[in-house]
């Protein structure tokens, strides 16, 4: 049997530091939180760009909305193929001539953004996108970056990031697996 | 052990026993709460110019250490107990607080009932007071303390005249030194910063020059007002590179983007003052010696965001700037004496500096 180590590379101390300066830069990059519509991607995304309305909520007194987003229908790759096209609670009153901050846990290659970047036009033309990701690891295969990073942690192929939510996985943690 | 006087500028007076230096002294008198960290205290170059009272009634029972310091030479002007411990019991212990106060001329005034001055601050404010031999007349004293004007050039006397370097391998930060502690160092030295600390007047074009990943702006004493050129050359900095402002700093950062100040009437000095983080909710308690705070309504929203507020009386306890990366934190999160609940705030200056490390190479 393969063997697997595993690495804690962020704790939930540092998670949540992360989270509180990507949400005051996203308030300092975008002058305010008018217009601004949180999108996060499935699953893990999702959380983190509801945690992060929160955090703004609390700063600045005013709720922001939070799309979220499944862009398997996107894809390009074979998961996609028979995807459904996706059922966002947005149209394009939502998107059109605002900003959307799409959130999500590890940017890796760039296909899942390139996908949510599709997925998001589909619903309307946005003023501008932003990317906010928690972990970047490097090797891209598509020219995209982010604006947000929480922690750049570069990896090679053969290692795996592993995010941990206390929402669905009980503890906050972000952990380097690879094949021993 | 001879008798010593303490007169208040409203004509209290308080008798007690002199220890330590036998000298006369002259300041604003004070008082901190906190039940230890006496060592850290005396030697916290913020007390500089002030008589610095302990509510606590004993104190010096684990004697001074070698490790404690926070500052070479202290500028604390006197030290106001109920009770010293003569025999102190602590295996790290050198020395009791009468041989330290001696040694660092600094005069200790013993038997007072330390909690009754703290009432008589807490109502009239913090006041000028003079420590002196009891032979003398009152009137006299009282006199001679209504025209006497207390030094407003604190930070100049406490300041390093000539940059030094307190080496790590790793990020470059740049510390100016308002009366800095030396446990910031420690905090900045145990986080991989190698450390260049500059004087208090130092310009922003040498700082930059120095190319830092890091800015950090020291506690220290008095007025924030009495310092222009820092908040000029805040007002140049920011918008280069990332600050980190504590105590003394803070208030700096605010006078430099349009926000002002103001003495509170007793300050902030002790270790258990409950602050609310906004962005978490999350309460710390935290270590503070202020005597002056940010005014609340003086901020403007347009650049600064208040992140961090006292529970008990609302005072700003910390800021960030809205454009740029900038932030402030009115207490002291190097916690040397205190509660270490803010010591994250060390680990986000270093990862601010990270992040905005790699931004600036993308751009």
């Amino acid at each position: 049997m393969q063997k697997l180590s595993k690495v804690e590379v962020v704790n939930g101390v540092a998670m949540e530091r992360a989270l509180i300066r990507i949400t005051y830069e996203i308030i300092e990059k975008n002058k305010g939180i008018e217009n601004l519509v949180l999108t996060g991607i499935k699953t893990r995304g999702v959380y983190l760009a509801h945690r992060i309305a929160d955090r703004i909520k609390r700063l600045e007194g005013e709720t922001i909305e939070v799309l979220e987003l499944d862009v398997s229908y996107y894809r390009d790759d074979n998961e996609g193929r028979n995807a459904e096209k996706q059922t966002v609670s947005a149209d394009n009153k939502t998107i059109k001539g605002r900003k959307v901050v799409i959130v999500d846990d590890v940017l890796f290659t760039g296909r899942t953004i390139r996908a949510a970047l599709d997925a998001v036009i589909d619903l309307g033309r946005p003023d501008k996108i932003y990317l906010a990701v928690l972990i970047d690891r490097g090797n891209r295969e598509l020219p995209i970056r982010a604006d947000f990073v929480g922690k750049n942690i570069p990896t090679s192929r053969e290692e795996a990031i592993q995010v941990s939510l206390k929402e669905i996985d009980e503890t906050d943690q972000v952990n380097i697996l690879k094949n021993i | 052990m001879k008798k010593r006087l303490l007169v208040l500028e409203d004509g209290t007076v308080f008798r007690g026993y002199g220890f330590g230096s036998g000298k006369e002294t002259i300041g604003e008198v004070v008082f901190n709460t906190g039940m230890t960290g006496y060592q850290e205290s005396i030697t916290d170059q913020s007390y500089n110019g002030q008589l610095l009272t302990f509510t606590y009634p004993l104190i010096g029972n684990a004697g001074i250490n070698r490790d404690d310091y926070e500052s070479i030479v202290p500028t604390t002007k006197a030290v106001i107990v109920k009770e010293y411990a003569r025999r102190p019991s602590n295996w790290r212990s050198q020395m009791n607080l009468d041989e330290f106060l001696k040694e660092k001329d600094i005069p200790g005034l013993m038997g007072v009932d330390t909690r009754r001055l703290t009432r008589v601050i807490r109502e009239q404010g913090a006041m000028k007071a003079v420590l002196t031999d009891d032979t003398r007349e009152i009137n006299e004293i009282i006199q001679q303390l209504s025209q006497t004007k207390l030094p407003r050039n604190q930070v100049e006397q406490v300041s390093t005249t000539s940059p030094y370097v307190s080496p790590q391998t790793g990020r470059k930060v740049v510390v100016i030194d308002y009366g800095l502690k030396h446990s910031i160092l420690h905090e900045l030295n145990k986080r991989e910063c190698h450390v260049t600390v500059l004087p208090h007047d130092t310009n922003a074009e040498t700082v930059l020059n120095l190319n830092p990943d890091g800015v950090m702006l020291t506690n220290g004493p008095g007025d924030p007002k009495d310092l222009p050129y820092a908040h000029e050359m805040i007002k140049q900095l920011q918008k280069h590179v990332p600050i980190f402002g504590i105590c003394l700093g803070h208030q700096l950062i605010a006078l430099a983007n349009g926000a002002e100040t103001f003495k509170m009437n007793f300050g902030h000095r002790g270790f258990n003052h409950p602050v609310r983080e906004i962005v978490t909710g999350k309460i710390d308690f935290t270590s503070q010696n202020h005597g002056y705070a940010v005014s609340k309504e003086s901020i403007n929203k347009e650049n600064l965001m208040v992140t961090h507020l006292e529970i008990n009386d609302g005072t700003v306890e910390g800021l960030r700037h809205r454009l740029y990366p900038v932030f402030s934190v009115q207490y002291h999160p190097d916690a040397a004496p205190g509660p270490h609940d803010g010591a994250g705030l060390f680990d986000q200056f270093t990862e601010l500096m990270d992040a905005w490390k790699v931004e600036k190479k993308d751009a």
